[in-house]
């Protein structure tokens, strides 16, 4: 290990952004600066100084396992983005997986090893004393009781530890704050198999969730994203156009906002639904009936829609309507998961979804069992109830924890046990809540500095390898219990053993490629399921609701926030900084309560409502909206720590606070309580980005009902009306031959590319992995939540989110729009700049020169897009008041892009670094710049392919062929700016779509 | 670790391949008695280009190989240096000296920090790769100057704007701000 990662030793050959470099812009003031150049000892084999240097491994920000391709400069980690050749993600990457890079140059993570002094404070200890003391706790604890925690974990580690735990006579548990248990259990109960299998979004023809969060949470985002882009998105004249998705749940989420119906079903008889359904189709022989379909008859005759409506809330024609609609597309599949998993009868529900499925005989084509999905591989939540029990009867001599952060997570019992266990070690990098807690802490390297691999699935082992240097004086878990268990060589070398015992021939070759490849994959094996004998017994039936909710008996519903997750996300400014996709709140919590329980509360957004659950009492600011059932209040978590660094720390309330601990039937947790909620007269401004919820006809979001949208040909022009209007085409013509004569300068005369976007909305769910990609690329300062309640963030793109509503004002989902500069061919922001720094380039972009710039903000002013942000303070100022990249955190800036300093207006510039690259390389190698050499940022992390950059003027480019769609329309297009960016309609399956 | 033992092809071969007609004219680099004379920052190491670029006739890819495919041109890593010089000690005493300094620095594997002679402001993009592929691996002099003939190396051309545009107007190529300023 210490050979490879010398190659990549850092040096700094070229440290010539930041300040020093800025203070010689000012030539002529004093004397310059003496930069230094330290070369390299040893030129490293695989490093061009200027050029960047991909390595593969796998981001471990969930146990996704998704591939990624690190980009290092000059021995930096500057940008994640995924691996092509990974068959969960297909090279997309989500915004969590990004933020990977600001954990790995955290300012907050734990440079050294820590032990806790007589005082209880930590102070600092060397390795090698570090690993004496443990070695004698492990001796002194045996047979007293040894836990090792992890997080999921299936991998050549996790094996070591069972190793190590069996040596010292331990046990290993592994736990994730959001498990799977209902998953299994509920697979239990329908097919007798507690594995979990993989599910084809792409290929389905209709797709019904009860509750399952797949394009935010569920099992493996990145993954069903693009699978769910593939089916449910409009290419006018495929046969698999648009599948119909339709959500059923207490509250939309990111998943839920992209659906074309939104069942809100009484919380908890989402089960009942599915059999309801499940009864229709058997009943009226709308599908071939499974051999094995008698087991059913008793139980789905117990769920006849008329029977059932009304404890679900909904009418029984809308139950008949859907299992119509559900076998007659001959691809339907239903997903449970999410909050429907977390009820007390979560397991019953899976099975019920389940065996609508199997009605339909989608299991076994669209539901695959035979992967076993590793994400669902962590022990019960009962499992870990029992060790808390354990820890606070004192059965617990020694715990060590790895990965996971329980003392946040389930903050009352486990807090308290922790302090009943005899000596606490922890694994972390980060000061956590649990970390804080313990008596010596061995910081583990960061997943991208350390090797490593995973199984997320049967067929799939994905590789990790370090891509950096360690940033402090960390050292791989793996590597002290190697030691500790007194093995010798390195956690390298007993995987590489782990590997080679596997493939013994060829090894070498192997493992080379693997590196490269990031992994091993293959297809995952299909096992036939068939219906459990017993599977007539389930009875999902919902616990009675009360008559009449009053004020002191809410149902609250605790949610896992969409990228900061259970919290894990919380020290990381990017996550912070992203709004909510849903409510566009960031860098706090809040409650969702619906309009008419606010109104009978007397309730606006931003006032505080004090939730008390039998188990704990938060404050939440308000959210009112209509994407929560009005019975129902709902909390993200993710905030509230008391720990876990600058970013994290004091942040909100922490919503686990409010569950019990008390596993349910099938071993989970349950995630629904009833608690009192009352107003406490405090209010708060909420950081939101939201500037209308509604679009009301402006042209920003266009929509089309999937019959419209299925007529149009090519050559029709829907939106054209909203073009330049004809009175004023003269006046638009001359402008644009002025522009035109300004902007013919160089050498592009004749052979100008003109570069341009396409976004299908169709596609977009929202996810913001674009914003996350922007961020990373460019540089942008995170300016926190003070500045960014004033409305001064700096999202070069943002995503608006507008509702779309059906004739009653309810929310049937939300159309997504990317929103960023359009590169306007007449643009508004141009002539109004009185430096030229705002300009037209030849290429067609607006250009915007940071040194020229001096901040009068005309162009921001005249901006009808509002994507032009000014730097109000200098971000990059060493420990200045709004510092956004304190040390280590400004590694991760890109040394292709300026950061821009005080008084300075940045924008898009559809990555003009990453353009000008492709020109110089295609320079090198005497040729054109390609269609599709150049992928922007956006473009290359979005998880639904929704964006497609390219050269407008090249009529064999692909942006070129999706400008021409008749779906293709500019946003606020009668003011002639004559935009760049063509955005596709977004089709929903009604047929008379209102978003007024 | 794999040391780079191949020495540079005009030192290894050039008397050779040089004929004697050329030798007569070959460039002598001058006895520096006085450094405080020279131009440009002093140096941890007296470095002469003069007598590697210029006597020697090591061509500057040698060294400053990412130049023709990078932005950057790189600072070669001392194990560069010490392709040739595990052998070539120098030939009088000062040049013996500054020598030793550089295999010092490899035994004590702690590179020299140079002074940076040549640097522009970090909102400015120079690709080095695309003037070296139109103008020719000869032509750093067009912006660096005679560094041939330079015992220690010093800022020649201004490396402002104007200079740089002056340039580009000349040979009608782009003016376009977003080329360099992104």
């Amino acid at each position: 290990m210490t050979d490879s990662l010398d190659r990549r030793r850092f040096l700094k050959v070229l440290g010539v952004t930041g300040a020093g470099a800025a203070a010689l812009s000012s030539c002529g003031i004093g004397p310059e600066p003496t930069e230094r150049l330290i070369p390299y000892l040893i030129q490293p084999e695989d490093q061009i100084p200027g050029k960047a240097t991909y390595y593969a491994t796998t981001c471990r920000e969930c146990p996704a396992g998704c591939g990624v391709q690190v980009r290092v400069r000059e021995g930096r980690a500057v940008k994640l983005e995924g691996n092509p050749d990974s068959p969960i993600n297909r090279g997309r990457l989500c915004a969590r997986g990004q933020a990977a890079l600001q954990g790995l140059y955290n300012p907050d993570r734990i440079a050294h090893p820590l032990v806790r002094n007589a005082n209880g404070t930590f102070e600092d200890i060397d390795w090698d004393g570090a690993l004496q003391r443990l070695s004698a706790k492990v001796r002194e604890s045996h047979g007293k009781g040894i836990v090792f925690l992890t997080g999921a974990e299936v991998s050549t580690f996790g094996d070591l530890v069972d190793e190590w735990m069996k040596q010292v006579g331990g046990r290993r548990l592994s736990y994730e704050a959001f498990g799977f248990e209902a998953l299994r259990a509920g697979n239990r109960l329908a097919f007798g198999t507690a594995s979990l299998p993989t599910y084809d979004f792409a290929n389905a023809k209709y797709l019904i969730s009860f509750g399952a969060d797949f394009l935010d949470t569920w099992l493996s985002p990145v993954e069903f994203q693009n699978g769910f882009s593939r089916s449910h998105a409009f290419d006018a004249g495929r046969p698999a156009s648009m599948a119909k998705f339709v959500y059923v749940g207490p509250r939309l989420s990111l998943t839920g906002m992209n659906a074309d119906e939104w069942i809100a079903a009484r919380p908890g008889t989402e089960g009942t639904l599915a059999l309801a359904m499940a009864n229709v189709i058997v009943r009226q022989r709308l599908a071939r009936a499974p051999v094995d379909a008698s087991r059913l008859t008793a139980l789905l005759a117990r769920h006849a829609p008329r029977a059932v409506a009304e404890s679900i809330g909904i009418e029984a024609e809308v139950i008949v309507r859907l299992a119509i609609e559900f076998a007659n597309s001959r691809g339907g599949l239903a997903v449970a998961g999410g909050m429907a998993m977390q009820y007390p009868n979560g397991a019953e529900i899976v099975a019920a979804v389940n065996i609508l499925n199997y009605v339909v005989g989608s299991v076994g084509t669209l539901v695959r069992f035979g992967a076993d999905l590793a994400v669902g591989s962590t022990n019960t939540f009962g499992e870990i109830a029992t060790l808390t029990s354990d820890m606070a009867a004192g059965r617990v001599a020694l715990l060590f924890v790895h990965g996971a952060n329980p003392a946040h997570s389930l903050p009352g019992a486990f807090q308290q046990a922790l302090g009943k266990v005899g000596y606490k070690v922890s694994f972390s990098s980060y000061v956590d809540e649990t970390t804080a807690a313990c008596d010596l802490v061995l910081p583990d390297h960061h997943p991208l500095e350390q090797w490593g691999d995973s199984h997320p699935r049967a067929g799939v082992t994905a590789l990790q390898q370090p891509v950096v240097q360690p940033v402090f004086d960390t050292r791989q878990t793996g590597d002290v219990i190697l030691k500790l268990s007194g093995k010798t060589g390195t956690f390298q070398d007993y995987l590489k053993g782990k590997w080679r015992a596997k493939h013994p021939t060829g090894f070498d070759q192997y493992w080379f490629d693997s590196l490269a490849k990031g992994g091993m994959y293959a297809d995952a094996p299909t096992r036939a399921v068939r219906l459990a004998t017993d599977v007539g017994s389930i009875a999902p039936a919902a616990p009675a609701a009360p008559a009449a909710p009053a004020a002191q008996d809410q149902e609250v519903i605790v949610f896992p926030h969409p990228v900061l997750h259970d919290g894990r996300g919380a020290n990381k400014p990017w996550l912070q900084e992203l709004p909510d996709p849903v409510s566009k709140i960031a860098w706090h919590s809040w409650v969702e309560v619906h309009p008419d329980t606010a109104a009978r509360w007397g309730l606006a957004t931003g006032d505080f409502l004090l939730l008390k659950s039998p188990f704990g009492a938060q404050k939440f600011p308000a959210w009112v909206t209509r994407s929560v059932r009005s019975d129902v209040l709902a909390v993200p978590t993710g905030q509230g720590h008391t720990a876990y660094g600058r970013y994290a720390k004091d942040r909100s309330a922490n919503a686990f606070e409010l569950l019990g601990v008390q596993p349910n039937g099938y071993g989970g947790r349950s995630f629904a309580v009833r608690a009192s909620a009352t107003k406490t007269g405090e209010h708060r401004t909420i950081v939101t980005t939201e500037g209308s919820p509604r679009e009301r006809g402006r042209g920003t979001v266009e929509v089309l009902g999937l019959a419209r949208a299925k007529s149009l040909h090519p050559g029709d022009a829907p939106f054209h009306h909203e073009e330049t209007p004809e009175y004023a085409a003269g006046a638009v013509e001359w402008w644009a031959e002025r522009q035109h004569e300004k902007a013919e300068i160089g050498n592009y005369k004749g052979e100008q590319p003109r570069w341009g976007l396409a976004i299908d909305l169709s596609k977009c769910t929202g996810c913001a992995a674009c914003v996350t990609a922007c961020y990373a690329e460019n540089n942008i300062a995170t300016v926190g939540e003070e500045l960014m309640q004033r409305g001064r963030e700096m999202s070069w793109l943002r995503l608006e989110r507008y509702w779309l509503t059906d004739n009653e004002g309810e929310p049937q989902g939300a159309v997504n729009s990317p929103m960023l500069c359009q590169q306007c061919g007449n643009a508004p922001c141009e002539p109004v700049c009185p430096v030229y720094a705002a300009y037209h380039t030849p290429d067609g972009l607006n250009g915007q020169v940071y040194n020229r710039c001096i901040g009068t903000r005309y162009c921001s002013n005249n901006c009808p897009y509002k994507v032009r942000y000014f730097n109000w303070f200098n971000y990059a100022e060493r420990g200045g008041e709004y510092e956004a990249f304190p040390e280590p955190l400004s590694m991760l800036l890109n040394p292709d892009v300026t950061v821009r300093e005080k008084g300075v207006m940045e924008k898009c510039t559809f990555c003009v670094q990453r353009i000008r690259g492709a020109q110089n390389q295609a320079r090198l190698e005497d040729r054109n710049v390609r269609d599709g050499d150049i992928v922007t940022a956006c473009q290359q992390s979005c998880p639904s392919e929704a964006i497609v950059f390219g050269d407008l003027n090249d009529r064999r480019s692909r942006v070129y062929e999706l400008a021409g769609n008749p779906r293709g329309y500019h946003v606020l297009a009668g003011l002639n700016t004559k935009p760049a960016i063509t955005y596709l309609a977004r089709v929903v399956a009604q047929d008379t779509p209102s978003h007024g | 670790m794999v040391l780079i033992l191949a020495l540079p092809p005009v030192a290894a071969n050039g008397q050779q391949a040089q004929s004697a007609s050329s030798s007569a004219t070959r460039y002598q680099a001058p006895v520096v008695t006085d450094t405080g004379d020279l131009k440009g920052p002093r140096q941890p190491i007296f470095f002469r280009h003069d007598i590697h670029a210029g006597q020697d006739q090591i061509p500057c890819m040698y060294c400053h190989y990412s130049a023709s495919v990078s932005s950057e041109p790189g600072i070669p890593a001392l194990q560069t240096c010490m392709g040739c010089h595990t052998q070539v000690s120098g030939s009088t005493p000062s040049h013996q000296a500054e020598i030793q300094k550089v295999r010092a620095a490899w035994r004590e594997r702690k590179p020299p920090e140079w002074i940076r002679v040549h640097a522009l402001p970090g909102f400015v993009r120079f690709p080095h790769m695309r003037h070296i592929k139109v103008l020719g691996t000869q032509a750093c002099t067009t912006c660096h100057g005679d560094v041939q003939r330079m015992p220690q190396v010093e800022q020649v051309s201004t490396l402002r704007m104007g200079w740089c545009v002056r340039c580009h107007m000349e040979r009608k190529v782009t003016r376009d701000c977003s080329v360099c300023h992104y």
